[in-house]
């Protein structure tokens, strides 16, 4: 047969037409959509087996209960502990994105000394010179820890100091250890039991002490009702988070909350509202008035609000003596209200006064990153991110997130004794070690933060009290053997101690304390503690309404 | 039978504190890009703070978080998409955006009431390393495509795979749970089976305080509101809608 020029136009036509019917075209055409959405720049994650593995945060002292997900041992997820007596399941929205914090651009990897990189070889020997020649001062952001005491040790038999940096929640505690005694790191608020919360700045809902605690109380008690189980009024200058949500919004100018608790209490007192517990405030309620702008039937409403349902309790944001005071009035310290929740707390100093004498300092990575020793003595320290314009001497690279293995102290502002273990669940690089690994090498008779731990834990199991809670609660003097409380704690149980006793908190206040003025509430960086934010947070910042860059906040 | 997953969200639970974004953004791999801004980055879950539009005393402020609505009827997007790269899951009643069929011609984007939809105008990339902390359950999508709120489909997977590895057909709704869900401190957000009508989420979805956005439309949407307050409601049928009524400053210090 002959095959003809039209006879292969007809095939090429019909082979044409009938591939457009075969699934070829169709599968090239998705094919090359899938390829190209694989180009090797793109990153695609890790693959590996994926388990589930419990720890603590610790980027502040709060310590939420936290489930990391990890996928080739990398984390690539955290998610809240639902059964965490502390933060009931919830995380700050950090905590979402601290797992991608140990890759930030600004992670330390080398010791700078000044601006220029240097060794631990070098910084060891700068150390053990200035060691030699006077006293030591340690600097702890987050104490109570098994590092921190190491940090104590070595600061004590340096003839040194060990100093403290307290966060506004524990530093609003400061008047009643004056008034008591009780030591301000020993006090919590029985948020738990309170009708009335009248908060005075406090960012309740916003950042204040562990998330879970007062949003979940909130939500249950309070969210979306016209007369709720828990009263929460919010003084305020603006309309922030908290006032928005409140039951009550104050607002009262910058600086007027001290004549505010003032002119309540003097209301309290005059119209006897509240057997006499405290000193007359000096200032008349006419004052209050003109320093807060409201008028004297808002004042006197504002005090019949507050012993409408009772218990109730005022939280400040800072060490403002005049809302202490208010508290001693409303008769909101001891069995309720702020209540001593440890008696082997010791007080601690504070770090924001002049450090004379010292011939070198350490800072805990722990520190808030804007803190500066007020010293001359040669600065070392530790940190897992350098969040510029350091002035310290030394730069020395510290473990970064869930790198270190860590106990988790009661959290500032709890009512109950607590303690929990964070185990370290990426390996920390080598270029870098904690202050607490760094002074344990210098001095070999110090205790390692580990067997701090142990011995902890065995004091634990040696008292016989309190509750371990975790998928089930489980009383300490249940347990066998130190070994299964630890493998417990080990695997996100929380050890809970016992109800406070009423009776040993008694505040002596004999005058109306002077009136000092609170500091700003500051957004969402309350106890925050790392120079740097999660990458994901400054999306959040950049690419919607909701937050306030740092940037703008610092500046 | 066919689930209808949705989810009822309580805005007089929201304290804006932007958990879920955050926790929305960790799940599905999104990358935090220096040169994105509000109107080139990639949010599938969006909290936005409106406002009463009073001042002083008289000002009243919440926050809507804005997803993909996982219209029911006449899906905006589906109907526009020339490439088949949207389609409402009739098993599951959720909305799914298939990036690999996605030419990036962004009908979709224009279509959608919500304005729930964003397009990748970069390669995803991530600092150096940060790569490893990315979860294995999403790829990550490249420049070009539009993405938006799958509810977690990954997540569904896992539930999927758990419950044929116990020999059951119906995933336990425990099992599945979407992140932003799973992280809102205050319990505000409710997910679950509006088919069901003994699901908490579907009795809350027909609450009196309950409603849609842009209701009138007709689309159907599958994740519900819930306020108390009367002017939280009226915004909903906002003829700019929701989103355009931001408040134009940030969070007070």
């Amino acid at each position: 047969m002959k095959v003809t020029r039209r006879d292969l136009l007809v095939w090429s036509a019909g082979a044409a037409a009938g591939l457009l019917v075969t699934p070829v075209p169709w599968k090239l055409l998705d094919d090359t959509s899938i390829w190209s959405q694989n180009w090797p720049w793109i990153p695609q994650p890790a693959r590996g087996p994926v388990e589930v593995k419990m720890s603590a945060c610790t980027l502040c002292p709060n310590g939420c209960g936290m489930k990391v997900k990890t996928a080739a041992g990398w984390p690539v997820g955290v998610a809240g502990v639902s059964s965490h007596p502390i933060s009931r399941g919830a995380l700050c929205p950090l905590g979402f994105g601290a797992h991608q914090l140990n890759w930030h651009p600004q992670r330390l990897r080398v010791v700078r000394h000044g601006a220029n990189p240097s060794t631990w070889i070098e910084a060891r020997i700068a150390f053990a010179k200035a060691c030699s020649e006077g006293p030591v001062v340690v600097i702890d952001g987050y104490p109570g820890r098994a590092a921190s005491s190491v940090l104590q040790s070595f600061s004590r038999r340096r003839d040194g100091g060990y100093r403290v940096v307290l966060g506004l929640e524990t530093r609003a505690l400061a008047p009643y250890e004056a008034w008591s005694g009780v030591p301000a790191s020993a006090l919590g608020y029985d948020l738990e039991n309170a009708k009335t919360i009248v908060s005075i700045g406090a960012p309740l809902l916003d950042g204040w002490g562990p998330p879970g605690r007062f949003t979940r109380l909130w939500a249950e008690r309070a969210a979306g009702n016209a007369d709720p189980q828990l009263r929460l009024i919010q003084v305020e200058p603006s309309l922030s988070r908290t006032a928005g949500r409140a039951w009550r919004w104050v607002p009262v100018p910058a600086g007027a909350e001290s004549a505010l608790a003032a002119g309540v209490a003097r209301v309290l007192l005059e119209e006897h509202m509240v057997s006499a517990r405290g000193p007359m405030p000096p200032l008349t309620l006419a004052e209050a008035v003109a320093q807060t702008g409201l008028t004297a039937d808002a004042i006197r409403d504002l005090a019949r609000k507050v012993v409408a349902r009772t218990p109730a309790v005022v939280i400040g944001n800072d060490d403002n003596p005049a809302i202490a005071a208010l508290n001693v009035v409303l008769g909101a310290t001891g069995s309720r209200g702020i209540v001593r929740r440890s008696k082997r707390a010791e007080p601690y100093v504070s770090a924001d006064a002049a450090i004379p004498g010292a011939r070198a300092i350490i800072v805990d990575a722990s520190v808030p990153w804007n803190f500066s020793p007020q010293t001359d003595a040669e600065v070392f320290r530790f940190a897992a991110w350098d969040g510029g314009s350091s002035r310290a001497d030394w730069l020395l690279p510290a473990p970064g997130f869930l790198e270190d293995l860590t106990d988790v102290p009661t959290a500032p502002t709890f009512a109950f004794e607590t303690y929990a273990v964070a185990p370290g669940l990426v390996k920390a690089p080598h270029e870098v070690q904690s202050a607490a690994q760094f002074l344990a090498s210098i001095d070999s008779t110090l205790a390692t933060a580990e067997k701090n731990i142990h011995s902890r834990c065995e004091d634990l199991f040696r008292g016989r009290a309190g509750t371990l809670r975790g998928q089930e609660d489980t009383p300490v003097a249940k347990f066998a053997s130190i070994q299964k409380l630890e493998e417990q704690l080990w695997k996100g149980a929380v050890w809970v101690g016992e109800a406070p006793h009423p009776v040993t908190l008694r505040c002596e206040l004999k005058e109306w304390p002077s009136t000092v003025p609170s500091a700003h509430p500051e957004n969402w960086s309350t106890t925050w503690q790392a120079p740097v934010l999660p990458p994901l947070a400054t999306k959040l910042y950049r690419e919607s309404n909701l937050r306030e860059a740092p940037e703008k906040r610092t500046a | 039978m066919s689930a209808r997953y949705g989810m009822v969200i309580d805005l007089d639970r929201c304290t804006g504190c932007g958990s879920c974004m955050m926790a929305c953004a960790a799940e599905n791999n999104v990358p935090s890009l220096p040169q994105a801004t509000a109107r080139t980055g990639l949010t599938p879950m969006l909290v936005r703070k409106v406002s009463n539009g009073m001042e002083g005393i008289a000002r009243r402020e919440t926050f809507i978080p804005i997803l993909c609505m996982h219209c029911e009827h006449d899906t905006p997007c589906v109907k526009v998409c020339p490439q088949q790269a949207v389609e409402v899951d009739k098993a599951t009643g959720i909305v799914m955006q298939m990036p690999q069929r996605c030419l990036g011609c962004r009908y979709c984007m224009t279509a959608c009431p919500y304005h729930a939809r964003y397009f990748n105008w970069w390669d995803p990339t991530w600092p150096a390393g940060m790569e490893k902390s990315l979860n294995p359950g999403v790829a990550s999508r490249m420049r070009g495509v539009v993405e938006k709120c799958n509810m977690c489909h990954a997540r569904l997977h896992s539930a999927k795979e758990k419950a044929a590895a116990s020999g059951k057909r119906e995933i336990d709704l425990a099992d599945y749970v979407p992140a932003c869900v799973e992280a809102c401190p205050t319990g505000a957000i409710r997910f679950g089976n509006l088919a069901d009508k003994n699901d908490p989420a579907s009795q809350e979805s027909r609450s009196p305080d309950a409603f849609r956005l842009l209701a009138r439309i007709g689309t159907e949407p599958k994740v519900y509101y819930k306020s108390k307050e009367a002017w939280v409601r009226a915004l909903a049928e906002s003829s700019s809608g929701p989103s355009l009524k931001v408040a134009p400053e940030v969070q007070h210090g």
